[in-house]
């Protein structure tokens, strides 16, 4: 359904209640119709920021990193000079040494290489699907999306299955670092600085990096095929091997990174499949489909809102003068509501294609994990949707109080199984 | 041996005089010496580069009077798919500097009784000096301008001095360019210029293929294309998908990825562009014209992968996993 619209002047970007309420979207309308480079003052002490929301220029700046550069960080939060060096991910690296850096492992998550893990996929995916319908009444976040993608990354970091609640937690705790359900150390809250020299200003992250640090040490020199182990062994392409505080921050990225953003894209599909039977209706008969309605699915749920650079110079554009220095702020799930890209861009319609989204970005940065994600929902919506005799809403939704993840907290349904 | 001889280009630092905004998108630069010395002449269809980084160089016609030695003006389409060239070209603000080579003219206006001028988009910036002499010499001329709508077409007012000889044809209110009835008759006093889109070009050259005489279509293919890599010259390969058991043809102005697309088989992408590894392909057999920045030169010799956004193949057939 369209959003109501709201008046230039009331929009806000930065506040997060905005987000929590889940009304963002008519404030992406109208600054894409109204503002397409729109000055937005923040609130907790950061330096304010632009946002570019049409899909064009989104494209743009995330193709262009010369101008509009990660290396001053891609969040909204401004972390300290000195500690920028310590909290550096590939994220943050452009140029030369980011290519070296994601190709590490970037070709790990191609297609060919992930068609191996499919046989695991589908019988965790069972095995999920099974536990969760013993019950009718759950929240589907828990029984569902929660657990599954994070079960699947330990599976190809090849972390004993014990470690998986623990998994879980971490991410959970990182991601929602805005949120005070979440988080232990909420971020920009005076305890956070005294961490702001770790990613997210969360002590989680000394936890996570700990843990990462057993692992490289257990495989160091070894042969084994996970992702650690190819990290720890392997030497970037640039010839310039790993700093340990890479390595940390690399580990920490490819925990957190794909977890809470495939739950929230499983979330939001069974919501807008719940929300558009018609379509749901459409897919079972068109199981064949599934690939082509998962694109739309991720189109719809936007699970990453936004991602942040800087320009490294003054650049006009649409009549405003972004200064160099000024954060600039692309917001994929605006564009991926761009009239002018994508036909009734708020119709769930599965036969949209091509489906040219950009949920993962656009650009050099472009999400590694995305044919993970996407095969991931494949396979879980293709186990899950023939076992669904019906199924409703039983109470509110709860979203998390964030403007990067686009999430759901809690989504309480009743699920009438059947045999699948 | 043989030698080669140099002709020495202009080259020089460039004042920005003024940047505006002359339709949605295209920003109009007029440049200036800094010196205020007179540039060097040009004649209608002339281009000149624009240096904006290291490796950013972009061609863009000079739209200005041939006959104002103190100026020259360029005009820029923001084009989000330029790898940045644009969006370079698009910040540059009043009182900046800018390094430009030329000019130098691939685009002549050679003198006949009368002439078509068919002007897509952005393409309509060499037309405006060559309409401006055609009329001057009291030439029989016609320009039809097409764009996706009127606000994103330039130049509306000076052209508007024109009347009827010229026709705008914006697209959201008037459909295409109609090249059936524009070039539907054939006169061995006339020549066709024309230049814009690789779609327009393309439907252009087909068009007088059928039954103009050799010589009278002159086009430019667009400005910022020229130094990418070019359609034109592009290969035909058959496409075989090994999975899916099909086999397909890749023409010269589509890509792999299109190509898979279109048959209904799926592929993943992102950037088109080569720099994300997102649409990486088994590669089976096929000699394989590496066009990404993402593998290195050793995994685009393994021949075994290749991003089918841009890469393409020498060989006639090439054999996807897919
Ligand atoms: C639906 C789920 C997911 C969404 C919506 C998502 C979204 C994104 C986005 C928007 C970016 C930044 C793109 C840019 O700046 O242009 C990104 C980067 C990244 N994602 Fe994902 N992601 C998802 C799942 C995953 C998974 C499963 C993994 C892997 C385990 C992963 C690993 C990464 C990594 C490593 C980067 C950094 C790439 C770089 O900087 O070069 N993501 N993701
Ligand atoms: S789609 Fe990015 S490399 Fe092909």
């Amino acid at each position: 359904m369209q959003p109501n619209p709201v008046p230039l002047d009331q929009v806000d970007l930065a506040d997060l209640d905005v987000f929590e309420r889940n009304e963002a979207w008519g404030m992406f309308d109208t600054l894409r119709r109204e503002a397409p480079v729109h000055w937005n003052e923040e609130h907790d002490g950061g330096s304010g920021f632009w946002s570019i929301t049409r899909y064009d220029d989104i494209e743009m700046v995330d193709k262009d990193p010369e101008t509009f550069t990660s290396t001053r960080f891609t969040n909204l939060e401004e972390p300290p000079e000195e500690y920028q060096e310590l909290r550096r991910s590939i994220l943050e690296t452009d140029g030369p040494r980011h290519l070296a850096l994601r190709k590490l492992l970037m070709r790990d998550f191609n297609p060919a290489q992930l068609r191996r893990y499919e046989d695991f996929l589908r019988g965790l995916a069972t095995l999920t699907v099974d536990t969760a319908l013993q019950q009718d009444e759950m929240d589907f976040v828990d029984a569902i999306a929660a657990d599954y993608p994070i079960a699947v990354l330990a599976r190809l970091l090849d972390t004993p299955e014990e470690m998986t609640p623990q998994l879980i937690s971490w991410g959970n705790e990182i991601v929602g670092f805005s949120d005070p359900e979440f988080a232990r150390v909420l971020v920009n809250s005076e305890e956070s600085q005294k961490y702001r020299h770790l990613p997210f200003s969360s002590p989680v992250s000394q936890e996570i990096f700990e843990y990462g640090r057993k692992l490289a040490a257990e495989r160091k020199d070894g042969d084994g095929e996970d992702l650690v182990s190819k990290l720890v062994n392997r030497i970037p392409e640039d010839g310039v091997p790993l700093s340990p505080e890479h390595y940390d921050n690399y580990f920490l990225l490819l925990v957190v990174a794909g977890n809470e953003t495939t739950r929230q894209a499983i979330s939001h599909s069974m919501k807008a499949l719940m929300d558009n039977p018609d379509q749901m209706q459409w897919l079972l008969e068109h199981p064949d489909k599934m690939q082509q309605a998962v694109e739309e699915l991720l189109r719809w749920a936007s699970p990453v809102y936004h991602f942040r650079r800087t320009a490294t110079r003054d650049v006009e554009l649409h009549g405003k003068t972004i200064k160099s220095g000024d954060k600039v702020v692309m917001w994929f799930a605006s564009g991926n509501r761009d009239d002018t890209k994508f036909d009734d861009p708020y119709t769930l319609d599965f036969t949209r294609f091509p489906n040219d989204h950009m949920t993962f970005g656009k650009g050099p940065h472009t999400c590694m994990g995305s044919n993970l994600a996407r095969f991931e929902m494949r396979i879980i919506f293709e186990t899950l949707l023939p076992r669904i005799a019906s199924i409703a809403q039983t109470g509110e939704i709860d979203r998390v109080r964030s403007n990067f993840v686009n999430g759901i907290k809690r989504f309480p349904v009743r699920i009438e199984s059947k045999q699948g | 041996m043989t030698t080669k001889t140099t002709v020495r280009e202009h080259e020089g630092d460039m004042l920005v005089e003024s940047a505006v905004l002359g339709a949605d998108d295209v920003l109009v630069l007029t440049l200036v010496d800094p010196d205020g010395d007179s540039l060097p002449a040009w004649t209608p269809g002339a281009h000149v580069d624009l240096i904006l980084g290291p490796d950013l160089v972009r061609q863009y016609s000079l739209c200005g009077s041939p006959a104002d030695s103190r100026a020259i003006r360029v005009a820029v389409l923001k084009a989000p798919d330029s790898r940045g060239g644009s969006v370079a070209a698009h910040a540059l603000t009043e009182g900046a500097t800018v390094r430009v080579r030329g000019p130098r003219n691939h685009f002549p206006l050679v003198t006949a009784p009368r002439y078509v001028f068919l002007a897509g988009g952005i393409g309509i910036t060499p037309m405006l000096p060559m309409v401006a002499e055609a009329d001057a010499v009291g030439a029989d001329w016609h320009l039809f301008y097409g764009g996706r709508s009127l606000a994103s077409m330039a130049f509306l007012d000076e052209l508007s001095a024109y009347g009827d000889k010229v026709t705008l044809v914006p697209q959201d209110e008037a459909g295409m360019l109609d090249l059936a009835s524009i070039l539907g008759d054939p006169r061995p006093d006339t020549l066709v210029y024309c230049c814009g889109p690789e779609g327009l070009l393309g439907a252009v050259e087909e068009r007088c293929a059928v039954d103009w005489p050799a010589s009278a279509l002159h086009l430019e293919r667009f400005a910022a294309k020229a130094t990418d890599a070019p359609a034109e010259g592009e290969r035909s390969f058959e496409l075989v998908l090994a999975g899916s058991g099909l086999t397909l043809v890749v023409p010269p102005d589509r890509s792999v990825f299109d190509v898979i697309q279109d048959a209904g088989v799926s592929v993943l992408g992102s950037c088109h562009e080569g720099i994300c590894g997102t649409c990486e392909q088994i590669v089976l057999e096929g000699d394989v014209d590496h066009r990404d920045s993402v593998l290195s030169e050793s995994e685009q010799a393994a021949n075994d992968a290749m991003m089918v956004c841009v890469s393409r193949c020498r060989s006639d057939r090439l054999v996807l996993d897919l």
